[in-house]
């Protein structure tokens, strides 16, 4: 069974391990599916994941609690009758080690649900065997991020959530373009010829960092060398900025006991080093706006804007995505950098209003 | 001094001032007329509304306009301030609970634009710093911090994340980026306990896993070690259920106030008095005793009107069931002029008109209270409360007032109206009300007068 994934620090790992097929939502086909007709403040993306649970009911949906706009959606695929939708609740604090305990929390629960729609419960060497995949994987997308045409990387970092496959993204033709930095939410499918537009302007997007880009690429396992060849630590391209939290289950200063979970492995689990290390890598590892504070956010861009030589930031969004729509004035400020707000509405694919500002945005910093 | 209740201008409230100052009028030190709040705090809006004309009114509007100014006078005299945001009603129960402090919500600011009728540039402000007219009126919080001239900059500055609206936890950021250091805390969507999991019963006949609960108790721990070190006292079991102790007296008297007012055949007290009372909940206005005399003043005048046959809007009123709160009040005053009355709020605020438990160890009841924030839960939740207490309250109809730019209200209206016409099929509308309605009023009001007369129609002949 398919079960399609509206955020990438949903662990598609742990989906794998349980026997069923991961999709990233945002790579389906056909998603975004169609122009909808949006009510005030809702946002385009987030209405599309509610209509896509609504049709795809031989596969499941997870939410995520990453936007009140995903979240409520959650609460109107229910209404709506959809009875295959989970909803994980990602910390936004990430300084504690109650945002741990959740997120630990929250794996088991979506174990369970797992579980429930047809899933088997996971031995700790498949979860393994499943980290140590995606995680070479995401490796070799992030290799070669920097030298990979635009267009071509975001469909393979697409594919990567898709199907979890790598698929080398062809190198970037040379030539004197403006490197700019794309920064937001998703990038999807029909907005990928907006890279072509942009390059035939004389711009070209040296940083992904969209959801469906390299940020989304974050997550990084610390497993014991193992005969799968597991690094006992990664550091390409990535940073370690925090310490190490308590990421186990018994709260800290709590003297009650966890109550019992129904998850056939969660007991096993919860010793298991594999899976410890799948919740330290999400965890320590989120790169995203929603995160409080999201200084995080800002220490991934600053290496990545520096070495990539990025001239300005075209900040993603759907209309009505509050959390990107406030860091515009923020990025600016933070980065020196100009900024250029695309808004992505209900009619899916490149508006030309937009489309028109992006090339302007272009030729100016030629 | 006793008259008859009826609504007054902001002119008719001057004679009516003098004629109580003459009778004996006693007040508080924050006492005066209300014209002073136009004439020095430029709150303009106030010229617009009609108020009830009762001493307790006139002590409800003192001390909700001169909250910037106590607050001012408390750190003039070595208190500390502590800014709460977002989690409306726990934080600052625990906040009073230490001798020298005081919360306040800066969340508050966002009734600024509307009382100064938008003269303070607030939200033209807050545009410049990069949130525009998309994002709810609680951006004008942001220059109010960094330009001073409203409330004093707190001490310290303690804001919930998680499960809260995107627009507040996004200008909350922007805060924190100028500048304004936070002391963040997660709240977790509320979610149904699952089969074999333990739960914990919450106020609001709600539940929530035993986890989650136990999650947001040692995040509070957190809140209070900060609290504590702000004000050189630690934060113990004791301080805290009196301080529970306390904030449920406030909550029992608004509870009172509320039966005696929604629960009547006529309305004793008019809908804008009421909705400035229960928002006196969730932080006490910086002032918990005086919030406690307030409200007493408020149940005293209520159920000497009921008991006299005196009331501002009589039986044949409309019964509304009232869904958030208000960008501009002078809302809750047009709905009486068409004929409307409220029976029943939720002005997203639930939580913080329960009870606290004070059986329990006081981190868990204070957990087990965020929990129960409707804000916090499923909309469903939300939904069946409101749909609870519409019966309770024999409403006629529901309005769920759209907050403009709020993230919450792009899919939360659609559920409750859907919730509330399928379970008790009365006539529910939405709309949407900006800080200062003036421009929408035709259109408001003819939805309004449409809702009125067809909860009217309805009635059995």
């Amino acid at each position: 069974m398919d079960v399609f994934l509206t955020s990438p620090w949903i662990p598609p790992e742990w989906v794998r391990a349980h026997g069923l097929q991961p999709r990233g939502l945002g790579s389906a086909e056909n998603f975004p599916p169609g122009a909808q007709p949006l009510s005030a403040g809702i946002c385009a993306f987030a209405e599309a994941a509610v209509r896509f649970a609504e049709a795809r009911t031989d596969g499941a949906v997870i939410f995520s609690t990453a936007c009140d706009q995903l979240r409520r959606g959650f609460d109107t695929a229910i209404l709506r009758g959809q009875r295959r939708a989970f909803l994980f609740n990602l910390p936004a604090t990430w300084q504690t080690a109650a945002a741990g305990r959740i997120f630990r929390s929250e794996l088991e629960r979506l174990g369970e649900f797992l579980c429930a729609v047809g899933g088997r419960a996971p031995s700790p060497e498949v979860l393994r065997q499943e980290m140590a995949q995606s995680s070479r994987t995401r490796e070799r997308l992030i290799e070669s991020a920097a030298a990979s045409s635009p267009r071509g990387f975001a469909e393979a970092v697409a594919r990567f959530h898709w199907d979890g496959a790598f698929w080398p993204p062809p190198p970037a033709a040379p030539a004197k373009q403006t490197p700019l930095a794309l920064v937001g939410g998703p990038f999807l499918a029909p907005h990928w010829k907006w890279l072509d537009e942009l390059e035939a302007a004389g711009g070209r997007i040296a940083l992904n960092a969209t959801e469906m880009g390299e940020r989304s690429l974050s997550p990084v396992f610390e497993l014991e060398a193992g005969a799968d060849g597991m690094r006992q630590s990664s550091t390409v391209g990535r940073d370690s900025v925090e310490p190490k939290l308590d990421f186990q289950g018994k709260s800290q200063g709590s003297t009650e006991s966890r109550p019992a979970v129904t998850h056939p492995v969660t007991d096993a689990f919860r010793a298991n080093h594999a899976f410890d290390a799948l919740v330290r890598g999400y965890c320590e590892n989120i790169v995203d706006v929603f995160q409080r504070p999201n200084t995080r956010l800002y220490s991934w861009l600053k290496t990545r804007l520096e070495s990539r030589q990025a001239r300005g930031i075209v900040l993603w969004l759907f209309t009505g995505c509050d959390l990107w729509r406030a860091e515009a004035q923020t990025l600016r400020e933070t980065f020196g950098l100009p900024v250029l707000l695309l808004e992505a509405g209900a009619e899916p694919g490149a508006a030309p209003r937009e489309l028109n500002r992006l090339q302007a945005f272009a030729e100016t910093l030629r | 001094m006793n008259e008859a209740p009826r609504k007054l201008s902001l002119d008719q409230w001057d004679g009516r001032y003098e004629q109580l100052r003459r009778d004996g009028l006693r007040e508080p030190a924050y006492g005066g007329p209300l014209r002073r709040h136009v004439v020095r705090e430029k709150d303009f809006r106030l010229q617009q509304l009609q108020f009830d004309n009762s001493p307790a009114a006139l002590r409800l509007w003192n001390f909700l306009l001169t909250e910037n100014e106590r607050l001012h006078q408390a750190r003039a005299g070595g208190e500390k301030i502590v800014g709460a945001m977002k989690d409306l009603g726990t934080v600052p129960v625990m906040a009073c609970a230490l001798p020298g402090a005081r919360a306040f919500y800066p969340d508050g600011a966002w009734w600024t634009p509307c009382l100064m009728e938008c003269s303070d540039k607030l939200l033209q402000q807050a545009e410049r710093m990069g949130l525009d007219a998309s994002f709810c009126p609680v951006r004008a919080m942001l220059p109010a911090f960094e330009h001073g001239g409203h409330f004093p900059r707190p001490d310290l500055l303690v804001c919930s994340a998680g499960a809260v609206c995107d627009d507040f936890s996004a200008i909350a950021q922007r805060l924190e980026h100028l500048g304004h250091s936070i002391f963040w805390w997660e709240i977790p969507r509320r979610r149904h306990p699952d089969f074999g999991e333990t739960a914990c019963p919450l106020p609001g006949n709600l539940a929530a896993p035993k986890t989650q609960v136990d999650c947001v108790r040692a995040e509070l721990q957190r809140v209070a070690g900060a609290l504590g070190e702000l004000a050189g006292i630690t934060l113990d079991n004791d301080r805290l259920a009196a301080g529970i102790r306390a904030a449920n007296q406030a909550r029992q008297l608004l509870d009172s106030l509320r039966r005696a007012v929604y629960g009547a055949p006529a309305a004793p007290l008019p809908a804008l008095e009421m909705l400035v009372a229960e928002m006196l909940a969730i932080h006490f206005c910086s002032d918990r005793p005086e919030t406690i005399a307030v409200l007493g003043g408020l149940l005293a005048e209520a159920q000497t009107r009921a008991r006299r046959g005196q009331f501002v809007a009589g039986a044949e009123a409309a019964r509304i069931f009232w869904v958030n709160p208000v960008a501009d009040l002078r809302a809750m005053n047009l709905l009486e002029e068409l004929g409307g009355r409220i029976c029943g709020s939720d002005y997203m605020f639930t939580h913080a008109l329960d009870l606290i438990p004070e059986n329990l160890p006081p981190l868990e009841a204070l957990a087990r209270i965020a929990l129960a924030d409707p804000m916090a839960g499923p909309t469903s939740d939300r939904a069946a409360r409101i749909v609870r207490e519409c019966q309770a309250g024999r409403a006629e109809a529901v309005v769920v007032s759209r907050i403009p730019g709020a993230s919450h209200c792009a899919r939360e209206g659609e559920i409750i109206l859907e919730m509330v016409r399928r379970k008790i099929g009365i006539p529910a509308i939405e709309l949407e009300i900006p800080p200062v309605c003036d421009a929408l009023r035709p259109s408001l009001a003819s939805r309004l007068q449409a809702l009125v007369e067809t909860a009217r129609a309805r009635r059995p002949q």
